[in-house]
Order: structure tokens, then C-alpha cells, then sequence
């Protein structure tokens, strides 16, 4: 038997070496690789017995979430919902929230790999898998929540509308509904849309595959992609009609998310800007999960040639522009608890920001997801790669903040003064949050541990139109 | 009598035990040969684990005694799926209140008020409806224990042989006697018979809450004693000082009626005018037209000034500013005026209220006095602390003990527990195991008052035979056995001692009048007449001794749901949400907001409460409207011996009773979360909306104030169509927040009772809630009730957003919850503006301990992942509904378990369509709003908005 190292090494070999930090004006490919050298590196990645010691360190903390979360799971549906925090009347809690943050943080992928691609921009070819990936598992999180939140989940399909014998139909005036019918769309398209992207990419891995599992494995995958003329004529018109189906997508799934409240005669969700409001708050979450991730793998994948200075650039002012968006938003919301003329929306709103122990998650839904993006505008900290991780960071957490607010802070002052309450979460809340968080990171590095992290069809036409204008020169 | 169980004392009493040795010869023929050899090791060890094996068998032997005949043909008048009604009454105190109960196959699962009884008149207080779950209780006691091991009714039998045999050889001597208050004619008689076989036994007649100094107020007044008849009806001015008319006071559910008859403008010719003094909030505090907030030294002062005022008593210094304006009020309405005193006022001030009555000259209008019903021995009787000194000096031989649970109630001065054990026989009778029946040397199980035959007497005389409900579920005794019991061994069936005491009054066509009197629940006639007593000359003048303010007093009072303690083990009271605190399942001390802020504790801060050289330390609660200088220990919690339920669970401030001594409150160590189900920090004003309200004069000057603000304006109308729209009115003017609607709901609609720490989360499960509004300063609030249920809003908002269609509108207008369709995503809780919906967090149904027989067969049970609300009990609807059909006729009345329960008839249900229905009268009452209009539900469920009458004179009464 072979002595087969536990991992191989820390780094990719061709990384060993001081990191290339991003620089204003960057290209979006680096000069230095060719078509061949880039497959050969990302074919490698993907292709490699052992991984890296860094995946294996990084990984570890996240499937023991994952394993939390499947206790987490397995408690509830043999207890009940009873083992959560929620109560009455914040009959919605941590689920809720958890559903509408991941949500939001699966549109950046597809916002990038979808609506970028219809609009021809060149740079992302470098993120659409990273980003597509990360929305599978996002989505996926937020796909569990919906039934967990059920009290009765073992009932969940009779949201769908089949045919049964007592001629019962869901009830269609229902947001949450729409919503069921959305996410389902959502989750569906994006699931097919990533694998449509890699086709190719699996054919190039079945052909670089040295073992006849691995072979076999790509093999399978690639569906008989050879790369002749005719499969590329129809492959990409294929992918411009599926991209031009997702793009809506991104605007319709969260605009029902944001009805999912709105539809709501609840103090704090009934307002009609909750549409346009979701779509900001999911780009700008979006956004900030794919600069969380793109930060640390460029190093720790040896992409630093891929994804340059220029894409950091550009996604930081994505971000911005989407807490600007963001921001006016909240000035409306509260705007509108003043301008409405109802009392109890009044007090509903001053008791979120004021008043009580828990207006610091109001303030620092302000101060994260507005406030400090506005260091963005500089583009030294545009190209600070540790400045811009712990923003996106703190945008993340500052979104969930959001969320907490509207939905917890929201149902606690209602209508009667007799019906307030109060919401405290419990240690099952905390193991099915952070297990999510498990589920999320482990399934997006389990991913990039066996598919190529960058979608080398795309990034060798990159490459070729490059060689070309240098050939020119 | 059967034996009481089938428990052995002894494996050798076991293996002894012919009749045991010949069942196990017919089952076990090798088992029966080892039981019989002589024991050795071996054979003890196979007999140890015989008894293992067959310890149960024992247990199964529980059939009632006699010969069991499988019901072949069902007995007459049961027909399976349909209810049964049997009259009785219910006993609190003592006294009789009317009650029906429902039957389901001979398992009663619902008390009703009986309509023909004068304490009832149809409506029932929380104590009686939740007495369902008192039968039922799988904690009562069972077995007879002697020292606490089960023992034979043979046993208890030979005990009492050697104990009758003493007690008539000393003639009684050193033989007492322990009750709480009788008012039944057939125990009262059996009792005598009891004292005039042993000549020289005594007799204790004691209740922990109790109404002695009414009953001395009246002998220092009259001369001898009476009792008071209020007729609140009757009254245009009242005055309550801490008065318990509407809360526990004999027969106070047909006061509230008389009372609330008075209340609402748009009913009553003239509303009467009702002023409070007192130093905690009571249910007639709050409904007040003035409430006053006196301490205890403030109120004597301000009754001394009243005397003075109205009988020419010398005057008193230092009287409270308000009280010339409540004489002059009195005064103006001579022969229409009502001044009642609660039980914890002393003898004194009761004797001055009889005279200022009279004074009034509201003897024969707003009160009338009769000879006492409680009954009583004069020359035999002797105090509690009287048979605690002869308990302690060795004096007492025999002590029977019936109904009582001195133990855990007796003032902690007198040190019962320990008096208790010194004498030589003691035994207690008793309905759930108790403190008492744990030191006593015998403890019996009672038979429950739906179990045995008895008879009672309410507030105003009025007799009813109390018959049983059920098969005997525990094998109890009653207490006129066990009083039978220490003149014969073999007494008579309590039925045959029932209808003998009835015998001679009922006169020659006994059958049929005692059929009857079965039926109706009354013995006709039996009201006591007007007592012909007058006031002793003089008895005016006893102006009351004054006494310096004290910087504390402590006030015992029942818990008002608990009471002394005897409902402790009730879980539908424990989690009864308490009329001002809202709080369940604990008692913490009460003291002012004033008082909070010096200590700087807050709600479920620990404190040290102490008086003399006895403290206990238990959280303190703000109650807004208490006197600063008063701190409340509520009594009834803290159960040591008893049921699962009551063990354990709040503070016992008993041992804090009958102390003297310098009393003192400190902040102590720590916190304890305490279950309120009302959980927002107190909010004054604003509140006008929800509740509203407004002033009588305000009221003849614009009838539609209250309605002003209506609904919005709306596309789409209901259209009042079809056979039956139902729909509600909840008449503010009458809700006295007794929380008797929420008892019946839970008991008619099988809603599960979710303990402590679940409501500390926030779950209780009640479809009704009272909600108590303050308006004011926290020290002197206005307190304003209002019920709120489900209102089926015509546009409901729960209804568009269930993702399954499980809550939607019927043709009746009903909005109906579907529980077999609910998922649980909860999103109809969310957008009820009302919050009305429950859900089933758990399976909170399925952990109670709780017969299923006990539950309302025809309403289902939710499971776990469930919503649930009101639903205007449309079981009943239901029931209406087929009876109409089958008699070919429009839908009928159907009473709704709230509304049949409200003593004040606050609630009104019924079809708006039916122009006639009082529904619809009530509805076009110009007080009718809509709870929260400005959402454009257009709510079923309307409110007549609470008028309030105050005196111009006076600055500060209710707006």
C-alpha cells in the first residue's frame, strides 16, 4: 500500500509564494497565464487525492455545525417548535429570520453569474462559479428553514398544489405561498443553472482524470460534452436563455420574500416599499458573501491571477451602492411610521430603536449596512482585502440584525398593549442558526474541493481574447 | 362499606389472606402451596417476588362493591353521543350556589349554573365551574392511611369501635370536632346527633378566610346574630369598603347580576353610583365610580367620620377630604342606599355598617337580615385557638377532623402541627391528601360532593339536596358517614340520612316533591324569611377605636383563585390569570409602586417579609393602586403534602398568620421569574381606545360618543344573509373581570393548561383573556376590564394568509379554525390585530393529567404544531343547529360557555340575523364599537363602551 499523505501541503504548489496583493487597475486577468497553464492549475485544484491542510482545518468547525444542525433537526421534530424561543405573540422567530437572511445572501451568485452574463461583462468569468456555488448552498439553507418552522413539518407537501382525493387546493391569496412557489422556482433554476455552467468544465476534468473513477465520475457529469462546434452552438445560447430566466428571478424571489411581510396586516410589515427593500437588502448580503469568500480562497486556491484588484473594485462598489439603496429604505420605513398617522405604528417603531434593551440591533442594522460601507467610496479600502472581509463581515451579521428587527422587533408591540411581548431565543434557536452556517461553508468548500472553482470554459475565452490583443500589440 | 382498597400490611398478612390464597389457587396452583408451606429463605424471597408479581392484582379490585351487571339495556334517559343534565350545587365556604352538570355516559364534563337557584340564576363563579377538574383529580386521596401507610376499612373500623367505646365511657370529654362552615341541613344534624350522644364533646367551627367578624359585627349591632341579604339591584348609591360583594361574599354571583343590572345607562332607568374605599384593588374597586385608597388606619378614620355624618357619632379627627361628599350622597339617597364590608374588616366597623344601613333606611329594599344559615351550636362550640390550647395542654383525646386543613391554614401562632400530634386519635377527613392528613393519625379519603348524597343551603336559606354525579371514583367517605360513623359502625346510606332529615318538611307526597327538588335543584320555599331583630339601642354610638398609622401592615388575603388553598391542586386555577396581577401559578407579596421605589425592587425581586422573630422570603409584586403603607401576602400556595400540582409551587405565608410583632420589609437576595400573562411594562393613558369609556353626563349630553370613531369605509360588505349570522356583544358596563368565562371556555373547549415556565414563555393557552387596563398614575389607577376573544372579524386578516386554506369564514359568518388542515406556520397569529390565536407549541393536551373522560367529547382535542381560538363554542351552535332541523324551525338560542357562565351577563351571543335576538338589540345599543375599527375587520365581536357615573362633587373619579 502507498503511503498517502494526509493532506498535500498547505498551499498549491505553484502558490508557495508572497501573495499578490490587488492593485488599482488590475486587469481582469493577470498576465502570466495561458490557456493551458490556467486549466492544468484549476483541473489540479479540483483533481488531487488529498486536499490541502488549510481545507481540512477550515472545514472541521463546519461540518461539526452541520452535525449540530442534524441534532438541532432531529430534536425539533421529535419534541417539537415548542423547543424554540418563539412564543406568543413573536410566533415567529429565528427561523424566519434565518430563511430571509439566507435568501438574501443566494442572490449575489446568481445576480452576478446571471444578470452580468446577459449584460456581457467580462470579469465574471472569474466569480460566476464561486458565486453560483455559494447560492446553491445558501438557498439549500434557506430551502430547510420553511418546513423546520412548520408546527406540523411532516405536512409540508400540502403547500403544493397536487391533485388529492379530497379536492383541497393551498389557499393562493397567501403570501407564504407565492413565497413556497418561488423559492421552489429558485432553488430549482439555480441548481440547474450552476450545473449547466459546469458541463464543460467536467468535460475538461474527465479528460485530465488519471484513475478510471475519477473518469468516470467527470464522465458522468459532463453528460457526453466533447466540445465539438455543434454542442457549443447549442450550449451557449442554452445558458444566455437560462441566464435571462434567472435574472428576473433574483427580483421576483425577493420581492415575495418582502410580501411574505407586506401581505401582512402586522405593524412593521405592512408597507408597500418591502419589495424594492428586500432586493437591496439581498444584492447588498449578496455581495458581501461573495467578497467574504473571494477574499481568502484567492490565496488559499492560487486564483490571485483570476480574481484581481479589479474585481475587488468592483464588487466593494456594488456593495456600496446597494447600502445606499439600503439606506433609504430604512430613512422610509421610518419616515412612514411618522407620516402613517397610526399611533401603535409609531410606538412600534420608537420601541425598535428606542426605549429598550434591544435597540442596539436596530442601530446596528444602521450602523453596519450603512454606515460602514460608506468606506467604500476610498479605493484604498476598496483594495484592503482585510478592511473589505471584515465589512462584508459585519454587512452579513448587520443583515441579520435586519431581519431580527423586522421580524422579532416587529410582532413584540403590536395593535393591544395587552398582546406585547417579548422573544427570547433558545439554545436550540443558536444550534440551528450556527448549524446552518455549517451546513452553508461546509457544502460551499466540500464543492470547490471537487469542481473547478473557476469556470475555465469562460476564463479561456477570457485568456484567448487577451493573447489576442497581446498579439496585436 | 366495602373496604377502601385491596392493600396488605404484611406478606404474612398476605400469604394469610384466604380469600387471596383461593383466587391464587385458581390461577397460580404452584404459587398458592408455596404461599401456604412455612416460610423459609428461600420461600421468602419466592414470596417477595410473588408480591411483585401480583402487588397489582390488588389494584384492579376497584369495582364498585356489589353485583356488576354489564349494561345490556343502557339506563333510561342515556342516550349514547347526548348529554345528560343533573342538578346540584356547589359548596363554597359552604354555602350552596345552583348548579347543573353535564353528563356524557354518565361522566360529568361541565358545570352550569342552575337558572331556578337564587345564588345562581344561571351563572357560576371560576371555583365552581373548575370543579370538574377537583372530581377528576387523579392526586385525590384513595386509601385510608394510618401514619401514612394505607390500611383496611376493617382497620379503621376496629379503630373506631375502641374509640367510640372510650369517648362514650368519658362521655365525650376530650372528643372535638373540627369543620368549616355547614350550612347543610343533614350534616348539621347529624352533627347534633354527634354532640348530644357524647354530651361533653365540642365542637370547632373554622374557616381559614374567615367571615366571623361579620357575624360578631351583627351580635354587637342587633344583639344576636343575622346575616346580611345585599340587593344591589336595588341600590342607586353603593359604598364598598374593601367589600367582597362581587368576588366571594355568599351568593356573590347573584349580586354581581343585581349589581351589573344597575351599571349599563342604556339599560338601567337610573345607574347607580358606586364608591370604594380600600386599601387593595377588589373587583368592586375597580368597577367603581370613585375608588379610594385608604390604609387601614385612614379607612377607620373615614368610617368614623361616616357614623358621624350619618348617625351622629362624636366626629373624628383627621378625616379623609372625600368623605362629606359620599355622606351627603348616602344621605340624598335614603332607602336606595347599600354600605357593605368585607370580612376583613373588624367586628366594630361591621357593627357600624349594620347601623348605618338601617340608619339609611335600606332594611326591606337594599338589604334585608335573616336568621343565619350557617349553622351553629351555641353553649358547644369552642374557638380554634380555644381547641389549640386544649390541643397543647393534653386536653383533647379524640380529634376528628372533617373537610378542614387546619395544619397547613391554622395561624402560624397557634403552632397546630404540633398541638395535632399530641393527641391519641386523630383523624382527617379529606379530598385531596393534606398537611393535615400527613400529621394526623388517620387520614380518610372524602368522598367528592358529586360522589354522595348531602344537602346545602345558599346565601338566602334556599336549600337544594346536592346529589351525586357519578360512581364514587376513590372509594371515599362523606362527611355524614364519618359523622354516622361515631354513633354507629353500620350507619345508614347517606341518601337514606339525606331524605330522612327531609321527611317531615316535605310532607305527605314525599316522591313526587323529592323528584322534583332532584329536577329543579331547589327545595321550593325554603328561603329564609326577614329576621324581625332590631338594632340594639345604642349600638350607633360604638364609634370604632382609631388606631395610629403604622408605617406597614400586612394583609393576608386568599388568593383569589386558590382561596385558603383548598383549590391549589386545581390546575385550570393555578393558571388562572389573577383579576389585577395577571399573574399564575404563584403568590408574590403585593406593595405599592411607592413602596417599590423606597425598597428599589421590582416585579419578582426577592424580599423578606418578617413580623416579630417569623419571616419568609418570597418576590415581590407592584400593584398599582394599593396603599403605600400595606404590603399583600396572598394565602392558598405553598403546598407541602398534597397533590403534584399544589406541591411546591408559590409561598406559604399562613406561618406568618396570628403573629404579633414589629414587621419589617426587606429587599433580599435574588430574583424569580414569575408567570404573568400580561407582559408589557404598565402603560397609563392611551388605553381609551381599547377600552373605551366615557362619563355618564357625557353620555346624555352625546348617547355615540363611544362610537364615534367607527369603522372603515369597505368595498366588500357581508351580507347578512341566511338562516343564522352569529355574532357578540360584550357589555364593559358589566365585566367585574371575575375570570369566570375564561374557566368555562377552557372547561367546555378542552383547552390544555401549560404550567409555569410555559407561560413564563409566553404560551398560555386560554381562548379568552381579560384584559386590565390602568389608566392614571401607577399609585392611584383607573383599572378598566375587557374581555377579548376572537372577534370573527367579517374581513378577516388571519383568514388571507393561511398557505392551506385551514382557517376560513363559514356561511354563518363564523370564521373556523380547521385543525386537521393546520400546518402551524403560525401566520394567522401574525396578523391578527387582536392576538387571539393559540398555538400548540407542544402537545400541551397530551401531558396533562387529565382523564380523557373528564374532556368535552364533543370538541376536539388539538395535538402538537396546532392553532386554536375562540370559536364561539360552535359545538353548540351545532347542537342548535340539528335541533332546529329536526323540529323544522329556525336556529335557536345557543348560549356560548362565556356567556352562560357571566354572573353580570356581560356577554351576549346570538343570530343577527333574528331581529328579536337580544344580540342585535345590544348590538344597536349606542355605546356598540368595534375593538380596534380603524383595521376595517369589521369584527362580530363588538363592545358596549363602560360608562361610569361619577359625583360631580367630587374631583378625580373615573372619566
Amino acid at each position: 500500500m502507498t503511503d498517502v499523505p494526509f493532506s498535500e501541503g498547505l498551499f498549491p504548489e505553484d502558490n508557495r509564494h508572497e501573495p499578490i496583493r490587488p492593485r488599482a487597475g488590475d486587469p481582469v486577468v493577470l498576465p502570466g497565464p495561458t490557456m493551458g497553464s490556467m486549466t492544468d492549475q484549476i483541473c489540479a485544484n479540483a483533481l488531487r487525492r488529498r486536499a490541502f491542510l488549510w481545507w481540512y482545518i477550515l472545514i472541521a468547525p463546519f461540518v461539526l455545525g452541520t452535525a449540530i444542525l442534524i441534532a438541532a433537526i432531529t430534536w425539533l421534530f421529535y419534541a417539537g417548535i415548542g423547543i424554540w424561543g418563539v412564543s406568543w405573540p413573536v410566533m415567529w422567530g429565528y427561523a424566519l429570520i434565518g430563511y430571509v437572511w439566507w435568501i438574501a445572501i443566494a442572490s449575489g451568485g446568481t445576480f452576478i453569474s446571471a444578470l452580468f452574463y446577459l449584460c456581457a461583462v467580462e470579469w465574471r468569468a472569474s466569480l460566476n462559479r464561486l458565486a453560483e456555488t455559494m447560492t446553491l448552498f445558501a438557498a439549500a439553507c434557506a430551502g430547510i428553514y420553511p418546513i423546520l418552522h412548520l408546527g406540523r413539518p411532516w405536512l409540508f407537501y400540502w403547500l403544493f398544489p397536487y391533485w388529492n382525493v379530497m379536492t383541497i387546493w393551498p389557499q393562493f391569496r397567501s403570501p407564504l405561498l407565492w413565497d413556497f412557489f418561488a423559492i421552489f422556482t429558485y432553488v430549482t433554476t439555480s441548481i440547474f443553472f450552476w450545473y449547466f455552467g459546469l458541463i464543460p468544465d467536467f468535460a475538461s476534468m474527465r479528460d485530465r482524470a488519471t484513475s478510471r473513477g475519477k473518469q468516470t465520475f467527470y464522465g458522468v457529469l459532463a453528460l457526453g460534452f466533447r466540445g465539438s462546434e455543434r454542442q457549443w452552438r447549442h450550449y451557449h445560447p442554452t445558458y444566455g436563455i437560462m441566464a435571462a430566466i434567472m435574472a428576473p428571478l433574483v427580483v421576483s424571489v425577493h420581492s415575495i420574500v418582502g410580501l411574505d411581510f407586506a401581505g401582512g396586516a402586522t405593524l412593521g410589515w405592512h408597507e408597500t416599499q418591502f419589495p424594492p427593500f428586500f432586493v437591496f437588502g439581498a444584492l447588498l448580503s449578496g455581495f458581501a458573501m461573495v467578497l467574504l469568500w473571494a477574499i481568502p480562497l484567492r490565496r488559499l486556491l492560487g486564483l490571485e491571477s483570476y480574481i484581481t484588484g479589479h474585481h475587488l473594485d468592483v464588487l466593494c462598489k456594488l456593495l456600496l451602492v446597494s447600502s445606499i439603496c439600503i439606506g433609504y429604505s430604512y430613512m422610509m420605513e421610518a419616515f412612514m411610521a411618522f407620516y402613517s398617522g397610526d399611533e401603535a405604528d409609531k410606538i412600534n417603531f420608537m420601541a425598535k430603536v428606542s426605549g429598550s434593551s434591544l435597540a442596539w440591533i436596530y442601530w446596528s442594522t444602521i450602523a453596519f449596512n450603512v454606515t460602514l460601507p460608506q468606506l467604500l467610496w476610498f479605493r484604498r479600502c476598496r483594495l484592503n482585502q482585510t478592511l473589505v472581509f471584515i465589512v462584508s463581515l459585519l454587512v452579513i451579521f448587520g443583515m441579520w440584525c435586519e431581519r431580527y428587527t423586522i421580524v422579532v422587533m416587529s410582532l413584540r408591540r403590536s395593535h393591544l398593549p395587552s398582546a406585547w411581548g417579548t422573544f427570547v431565543p433558545t439554545i436550540w434557536d443558536w444550534a440551528t442558526l450556527w448549524g446552518t452556517v455549517g451546513l452553508f461553508a461546509s457544502g460551499v468548500l466540500i464543492a470547490i474541493r471537487f469542481v473547478p472553482a473557476i469556470s475555465m470554459a469562460e476564463m479561456r475565452g477570457l485568456i484567448q481574447s487577451r493573447e489576442k490583443e497581446e498579439q496585436r500589440a | 362499606m366495602p373496604p377502601v382498597n385491596g392493600q396488605w400490611r404484611s406478606l404474612k398478612e398476605l400469604a394469610d389472606d384466604p380469600d387471596f390464597l383461593a383466587r391464587a389457587a385458581d390461577e397460580f396452583p404452584d404459587l398458592s402451596d408455596a404461599l401456604a408451606s412455612a416460610p423459609d429463605r428461600r420461600s421468602a424471597i419466592k414470596l417477595i417476588s410473588a408480591a411483585i408479581a401480583t402487588s397489582g392484582l390488588g389494584g384492579c379490585d376497584w369495582a364498585p362493591w356489589g353485583t356488576l351487571i354489564p349494561a345490556v339495556k343502557i339506563a333510561p334517559n342515556i342516550v349514547p353521543g347526548l348529554p345528560n343534565v343533573y342538578a346540584t350545587a356547589h359548596l363554597f365556604d359552604g354555602y350552596a350556589a345552583g348548579i347543573t352538570v353535564k353528563h356524557f355516559m354518565g361522566r360529568p364534563i361541565k358545570v352550569e349554573g342552575n337558572p331556578l337557584h337564587p345564588a345562581s340564576l344561571g351563572a357560576t363563579d371560576p371555583f365552581a365551574q373548575a370543579e370538574v377538574l377537583n372530581f377528576y383529580d387523579p392526586d385525590r386521596a384513595w386509601a385510608i392511611t394510618e401514619h401514612d401507610v394505607p390500611v383496611t376499612y376493617q382497620r379503621l373500623q376496629e379503630a373506631l369501635l375502641a374509640e367510640r367505646t372510650k369517648i362514650t365511657e368519658s362521655r365525650g370529654a376530650g372528643f372535638r370536632i373540627l369543620t368549616g362552615t355547614i350550612t347543610s341541613p343533614a350534616v348539621a344534624a347529624q352533627l347534633d346527633a354527634v354532640l348530644s350522644t357524647y354530651p361533653e364533646a365540642r365542637w370547632t367551627r373554622w374557616e381559614p378566610v374567615s367571615r366571623a367578624n361579620i357575624s360578631e359585627g351583627a351580635i354587637l349591632a342587633y344583639g344576636q346574630p343575622g346575616e346580611m341579604i345585599p340587593k344591589a339591584g336595588a341600590a342607586d348609591v353603593i359604598l364598598a369598603i374593601e367589600s367582597d360583594l362581587l368576588s366571594s361574599a355568599p351568593g356573590h354571583v347573584r349580586i354581581a347580576r343585581d349589581f351589573a343590572s344597575r351599571r349599563n345607562p342604556v339599560r338601567t332607568e337610573k345607574m347607580s353610583r358606586v364608591y370604594a374605599i380600600e386599601p387593595v384593588p377588589t373587583l368592586v374597586g375597580a368597577v367603581a365610580d370613585h375608588r379610594f385608597i385608604a390604609g387601614p388606619s385612614e379607612l377607620r378614620q373615614a368610617v368614623n367620620a361616616l357614623a358621624a355624618g350619618i348617625l351622629g357619632t362624636p366626629p373624628s379627627s383627621g378625616a379623609p377630604p372625600w368623605v362629606p361628599e359620599i355622606i351627603a350622597d348616602l344621605r340624598a339617597n335614603r332607602g336606595a342606599a347599600l354600605v357593605h364590608a368585607g370580612p376583613d374588616q373588624p367586628p366594630e366597623i361591621h357593627a357600624l355598617v349594620f347601623a348605618i344601613n338601617e340608619a339609611l333606611g335600606g332594611r326591606g329594599r337594599t338589604f334585608e337580615l335573616i336568621a343565619p344559615v350557617a349553622h351553629s351550636t351555641p353553649g358547644r362550640e369552642i374557638s380554634l385557638t380555644g381547641l389549640a390550647r386544649e390541643l397543647h395542654d393534653g386536653k383533647v383525646s379524640t380529634l376528628l377532623i372533617l373537610d378542614s386543613n387546619p395544619v397547613y391554614t391554622a395561624p402560624g401562632s397557634l403552632d397546630f402541627a404540633a398541638a395535632l400530634k399530641r393527641t391519641k386519635f386523630s383523624l382527617a377527613l379529606t379530598l385531596l391528601p393534606s398537611e393535615t392528613g400527613h400529621v394526623a393519625q388517620w387520614a380518610v379519603p372524602m368522598a367528592h360532593s358529586w360522589e354522595e348524597w348531602s344537602d346545602a343551603r345558599a346565601y338566602d336559606g334556599t336549600a337544594t339536596i346536592l346529589q351525586p354525579q357519578a360512581l364514587p371514583l376513590y372509594n371515599g367517605i362523606s362527611m355524614l358517614t364519618m359523622l354516622a360513623l361515631f354513633i354507629d359502625a353500620a350507619p345508614p346510606p347517606a341518601l337514606d340520612i339525606v331524605k330522612s332529615s327531609w321527611q317531615s318538611r316535605l310532607g305527605p307526597n314525599f316522591d313526587g316533591a323529592w323528584h322534583d327538588i332532584l329536577a329543579n335543584g331547589i327545595v321550593p320555599n325554603s328561603a329564609s324569611p326577614p329576621a324581625n331583630i332590631s338594632l340594639r339601642s345604642g349600638a350607633e354610638r360604638n364609634a370604632i377605636s382609631e388606631i395610629a398609622p403604622q408605617p406597614l401592615s400586612v394583609l393576608f388575603r386568599p388568593d383569589p383563585h386558590l382561596w385558603d388553598g383548598r383549590y391549589a391542586n386545581n390546575s385550570w386555577l393555578q393558571e388562572l390569570p389573577r383579576p389585577f396581577t395577571k399573574l399564575t401559578w404563584d403568590n408574590p407579596l403585593l406593595i405599592a409602586p411607592e413602596r417599590a421605589q423606597d425598597l428599589k425592587v421590582g416585579n419578582g425581586d426577592m424580599v423578606r417579609l418578617s413580623i416579630g422573630e417569623t419571616g419568609v422570603t418570597a418576590p415581590a409584586w407592584i400593584m398599582p393602586g394599593q396603599a403605600a403603607d400595606t404590603i399583600v401576602a396572598l394565602l392558598g400556595f405553598g403546598r407541602e403534602h398534597t397533590g403534584l400540582v399544589a406541591n411546591g409551587t408559590g409561598f406559604n405565608f399562613y406561618p406568618l398568620t396570628g403573629r404579633e410583632g414589629a414587621i419589617s420589609l426587606q429587599k433580599a437576595e435574588g430574583h424569580m421569574e414569575l408567570a404573568s400573562t400580561d407582559h408589557h411594562h404598565l402603560i397609563f393613558g392611551g388605553t381609551g381606545d381599547y377600552a373605551r369609556h366615557g362619563t355618564l353626563a357625557d353620555f346624555r349630553r352625546d348617547p355615540r360618543l363611544l362610537s364615534a370613531t367607527g369603522q372603515v369605509p369597505h368595498l366588500y360588505h357581508w351580507k347578512l344573509a341566511g338562516p343564522a349570522q352569529w355574532g357578540m356583544s360584550v357589555d364593559l358596563n358589566a365585566c367585574i373581570g371575575c375570570n369566570a368565562c375564561i374557566v368555562a371556555c377552557m372547561s367546555e373547549n378542552n383547552t390544555p393548561v401549560v404550567g409555569k415556565d410555559e407561560v413564563i414563555q409566553e404560551r398560555e393557552m386560554h381562548w379568552l383573556r381579560i384584559d386590565r387596563n390602568y389608566e392614571g398614575s401607577p399609585d392611584h389607577p383607573d383599572i378598566y376590564f375587557q374581555p377579548v376573544l376572537c372577534m370573527h372579524c367579517e374581513q378577516a386578516p388571519c383568514e388571507q394568509v393561511c398557505p392551506v386554506g385551514a382557517t376560513v369564514h363559514d356561511q354563518e359568518g363564523l370564521n373556523v379554525q380547521i385543525y386537521n388542515r393546520c400546518i402551524g406556520t403560525r401566520f394567522c397569529s401574525n396578523n391578527c390585530p387582536y392576538k387571539v390565536r393559540r398555538f400548540n407549541f407542544f402537545g400541551y393536551a397530551n401531558k396533562e393529567q387529565r382523564p380523557s373522560e373528564a374532556r368535552n367529547p364533543d370538541v376536539t382535542v388539538r395535538g402538537r404544531g396546532v392553532m386554536e381560538k375562540c370559536t364561539y363554542c360552535i359545538q353548540r351552535i351545532a347542537e342548535a343547529r340539528i335541533a332546529a332541523d329536526r323540529e323544522n324551525r329556525p336556529v335557536g338560542e345557543v348560549r356560548t360557555a362565556c356567556q352562560a357562565a357571566c354572573p353580570t351577563q356581560a356577554f351576549t351571543f346570538g343570530n343577527l340575523v333574528d331581529s328579536g335576538s337580544e344580540v342585535v338589540q345590544r348590538k344597536a345599543s349606542p355605546l356598540d364599537y368595534a375593538l380596534l375599527a380603524g383595521q376595517g375587520t369589521y369584527p362580530r365581536t363588538t363592545y358596549e363602551g363602560r360608562i361610569t357615573n361619577p359625583n360631580p362633587a367630587i374631583a378625580g373619579g373615573k372619566e
